[in-house]
């Protein structure tokens, strides 16, 4: 993620893209890390319907359970995996991942996580921990089926709607003109899934999940204004995918 | 006075929140005044009404004994 984020920082400061200032580009490079907040984790986080982001798990006594945890101890293991694996499944879910895929991912941290636990210090809770492993095994898998798609031509594409003064040369249509939320879902549908990961990601967490910039920030390493930009990016693009399909033409 | 490229940016990345007051001021003064930038933040509105309704509809539970196969693949 780290990575991810840095080369789509670099391209952004390249770019000079929308808020950007040399500043950003010099406090957030180096800084960034995997997960650096704790969440409680995703009960309802990418539900939609019952968002509760933050109903963060009471913290059992866990420098107990740590001992125990690396002693593989299977009473121990068993109360990290009840507490923790629902909630990296449906995480994994909402990041796009299918039924099979999600379990699979699931698994494959409390693997790693049971490899690296000597490495944990127990700073941060385990859940963290667990989402931090997570969010670098999604990207990973990402990263190998991963298309890269460039981001110039949404740019491109985001300011030819403008004028030169900055005036809307194609305004957008009118709410009232626009077909039904239901109508839209199938279009959407195709559209979200046509959506480079990190976009989506982001889209999921700030839109869906109504989680802040801030939060999306700490959870993917990536500054504030980077969310904004990907959030931005991501809105313009499912926009244009959906007036493709003529998404406002109707009514 | 921003222009419609910048406050449609602005609200796009919806950042506004900890941006300055005076900058959020003149956010607000040109959606009260520009219609097109207004129907630009309906319409990403409406992308959110209907991506949290997608999401609704996913089946965001595991099968049954989910914990008993993460266990069974660390071997417990």
């Amino acid at each position: 993620m780290r990575d991810a984020c840095r080369r789509l920082l670099g391209r952004e400061c390249r770019e000079r893209g929308p808020n950007y200032s040399s500043s950003d580009c010099k406090n957030v490079d180096p800084g960034v890390t995997h997960v650096v907040r704790v969440f409680g984790g995703p009960s309802g986080l990418y539900t939609g319907t019952n968002r509760t982001p933050y109903d963060r798990p009471v913290p059992f006594r866990e420098h107990i359970a740590l001992e125990a945890l690396r002693e593989r101890d299977p009473v121990a293991l068993r109360r990290v995996v009840d507490q923790h694996g629902r909630r990296l499944y449906r995480a994994a879910r909402g990041m796009g991942f299918s039924p099979d895929d999600a379990e699979d991912l699931a698994q494959e941290v409390f693997a790693t996580f049971l490899q690296t636990i000597e490495r944990f210090e127990g700073r941060s809770e385990v859940g963290t921990w667990l989402f931090g492993i997570l969010y670098r095994k999604a990207h990973e898998r990402r990263r190998t089926h991963a298309r890269e798609e460039p981001l110039d031509e949404l740019d491109e594409a985001f300011e030819a709607r403008f004028n030169r003064d900055g005036s809307w040369r194609e305004p957008p249509i009118p709410a009232d003109r626009l077909v039904a939320a239901g109508e839209t879902a199938h279009a959407l549908r195709e559209c979200l899934a046509g959506l480079p990961a990190q976009y989506l990601e982001v889209f999921q967490l700030r839109q869906v999940d109504d989680l802040s910039a801030a939060d999306v920030s700490g959870m993917l390493g990536c500054s504030i204004n980077h969310i904004g930009v990907m959030f931005h990016r991501a809105r313009v693009r499912l926009r244009a995918c959906l007036e493709a399909k003529g998404w406002g033409r109707s009514r | 006075m921003m222009t419609c490229k910048e406050v449609s940016t602005l609200v796009s990345m919806e950042q506004l929140d900890g941006a300055p007051r005076v900058r959020r001021m003149a956010v607000w003064l040109h959606l009260m005044m520009c219609r097109h930038c207004r129907a630009f933040r309906r319409q990403l509105r409406r992308i959110g009404e209907v991506a949290r309704l997608i999401a609704s509809e996913i089946e965001r539970e595991p099968a049954a004994a989910f914990e008993n196969r993460i266990l069974g693949r660390l071997g417990f």
